[in-house]
C-alpha cells in the first residue's frame, strides 16, 4: 500500500479532496447540530451558577440587614412601650388626683346646701305648725264658744248672722 | 497485502479509491449520528448523551488548552473536537468491520490505515497552523519566525515544516496499518490448519484486538495533541 506513495505509481488524490471536503461538512454539520447549542448551554450553564452565586450572597446580605433592622425596631417599640406606659402612669396619677378634688369640692357644696335646704325646711314646718296651732285654737274656741251660746243666747246668734248677712250685702 | 488488488474509480478526472471513498462516508455517518443523538434535548440539567457529549468537548478542549494560549483555544475548539472524534472512530472502525470484494480489494477498513488519509489530515492541521500564524501575527512576523534564531536557520525551519508534516501523518498510519495487518495475518494463521489454528488464534485476536482500540484511541489523543502543538507555535513570536 506504501507503493502509492512511489513516484509513477497513481496518488490518490481525489481522496485527499475527498476527505478535505468532507471534514470540512463534518465540521459544519457539527457546529450546527451539536457544537453551537452545546456549548451555548455549557456557557448559560456557568453563568447561571455564577449568577446564582451572587444572588446567593445579595440574599445572604439581604438577610443579615433585615435581622439588624429589625432588632433596632424591637428596641425601639420597647423603648417606646416604656415611654407610653409611664405617660399613661403619671396621667392615671393626674386624673386620680383632680377627681379626688374635684369630688371633695363637690361634697362640700352639697352638704352647705343641704344644710341650708334643711334650715329652710325646718323654718316652713315650725312656722306651718304655728299657723295650724293657731287655727286649731281657734277652731277649738269657736267651737267651745258656740255650744256655750246656743242654750242661752240663740237670738243674739241669728242676729249676728243676720248682721254678717246685711253687712255682706253693703260690701 | 500491498499485492491486493485496489478497486479505485475515476470522477472529475481524479482518481479516487473505493475503499477511501467509502470508510470514509461511513465514519462520517457514523460521527454525525454520534453527535446527532446524542445533542437532542439539550438541558441546563444535562442527561446521559448531553453528558457524553459534553465530556468530549471538555476532554478535546482539555487537550488543546495544553499548549494553545487560553484566548485562542475557543477558536479551535470545534475544529479539535471534530478531528478527535473522526480519527477515533476511523481508527476503531476497522477492527470491526473490514469488508472485500470477492477479487480481494477491500472496499471497507480503517481511513486512517490509508497514507493519503492521514496525510490529508497532517496537511490540514500543517495549513492551519499556518493560517493561525498569519492571522495573530501578521505576515510579517509569521514569516520572520521562519529567520529565528538566526537568518541561516531559515533552511531547517522550512525542513521541519516537512518533517512536521510527514512524522504527524505517517505515524497514525504505520500504527493503524500495522494493526489490521497484523490482525490480517492472525486470520490468515486460524484459517491456515482448521479448527485446530481457528482455537489457538481466537484469543491472540482478541488480545490484539483490543490492543489495537487502545492503540487507536492513543493515535487519535496523540494527532490532536501534536496538531495543537503545532498550531501553537506558530502563535507566538519566537524569542
Amino acid at each position: 500500500m506504501l507503493s502509492h506513495l512511489v513516484v509513477g505509481q497513481t496518488l490518490y488524490f481525489g481522496d485527499s479532496l475527498f476527505y478535505i471536503i468532507s471534514f470540512v461538512l463534518l465540521m459544519w454539520i457539527i457546529k450546527i447540530f451539536a457544537w453551537g447549542p452545546v456549548t451555548k448551554m455549557m456557557q448559560d450553564r456557568a453563568d447561571k451558577i455564577s449568577n446564582d452565586i451572587d444572588s446567593a450572597e445579595k440574599s445572604r446580605t439581604d438577610a443579615a440587614s433585615l435581622v439588624e433592622k429589625r432588632q433596632a425596631a424591637l428596641a425601639n417599640s420597647r423603648s417606646e412601650a416604656q415611654t407610653i406606659v409611664s405617660d399613661a402612669k403619671t396621667n392615671g396619677q393626674q386624673q386620680r388626683e383632680q377627681i379626688v378634688t374635684q369630688a371633695q369640692a363637690d361634697v362640700q357644696t352639697m352638704k352647705q346646701n343641704a344644710q341650708k335646704d334643711i334650715e329652710q325646711e325646718r323654718q316652713d314646718a315650725l312656722s306651718d305648725a304655728r299657723n295650724d296651732v293657731a287655727d286649731l285654737s281657734i277652731e277649738i274656741a269657736s267651737k267651745i264658744i258656740q255650744r256655750e251660746l246656743k242654750a242661752d243666747d240663740q237670738k243674739a246668734l241669728i242676729d249676728s248672722y243676720i248682721e254678717g248677712l246685711g253687712k255682706q250685702h253693703e260690701s | 497485502m500491498s499485492d491486493d488488488p485496489v478497486s479505485t474509480f475515476q470522477f472529475l478526472g481524479l482518481t479516487f479509491s473505493t475503499a477511501n471513498v467509502v470508510s470514509g462516508l461511513v465514519v462520517f455517518l457514523l460521527v454525525v449520528a454520534v453527535v446527532f443523538f446524542t445533542s437532542r434535548k439539550l438541558a441546563m440539567k444535562p442527561t446521559k448523551g448531553q453528558n457524553f457529549l459534553e465530556w468530549l468537548i471538555d476532554f478535546t478542549n482539555g487537550i488543546l488548552k495544553g499548549s494553545i494560549p487560553a484566548g485562542d483555544v475557543g477558536k479551535f475548539g470545534l475544529w479539535g473536537f471534530t478531528l478527535f472524534l473522526f480519527l477515533f472512530l476511523s481508527n476503531e472502525i476497522g477492527l470491526f468491520i473490514q469488508v472485500a470484494t470477492r477479487s480481494g480489494a477491500t472496499i471497507m477498513r480503517s481511513p486512517t490505515s490509508d497514507p493519503i488519509a492521514t496525510l490529508t489530515f497532517s496537511l490540514m492541521t500543517m495549513m492551519i497552523a499556518q493560517f493561525a500564524g498569519v492571522w495573530k501575527l501578521g505576515y510579517k512576523a509569521h514569516f520572520a519566525n521562519y529567520m529565528k534564531p538566526f537568518v541561516f536557520w531559515l533552511p531547517i525551519s522550512i525542513f521541519e515544516e516537512f518533517t512536521n508534516f510527514l512524522t504527524l501523518g505517517l505515524r497514525i498510519f504505520g500504527v493503524i496499518f500495522s494493526g489490521e495487518m497484523l490482525l490480517g495475518v492472525i486470520w490468515d494463521l486460524a484459517v491456515s490448519h482448521g479448527i485446530v489454528t481457528m482455537i489457538i488464534a481466537l484469543p491472540i485476536e482478541m488480545a490484539w484486538q483490543g490492543f489495537s482500540a487502545f492503540l487507536g484511541a492513543i493515535q487519535a489523543f496523540v494527532f490532536v495533541t501534536l496538531s495543537s502543538v503545532y498550531i501553537s507555535q506558530k502563535l507566538e513570536l519566537e524569542e
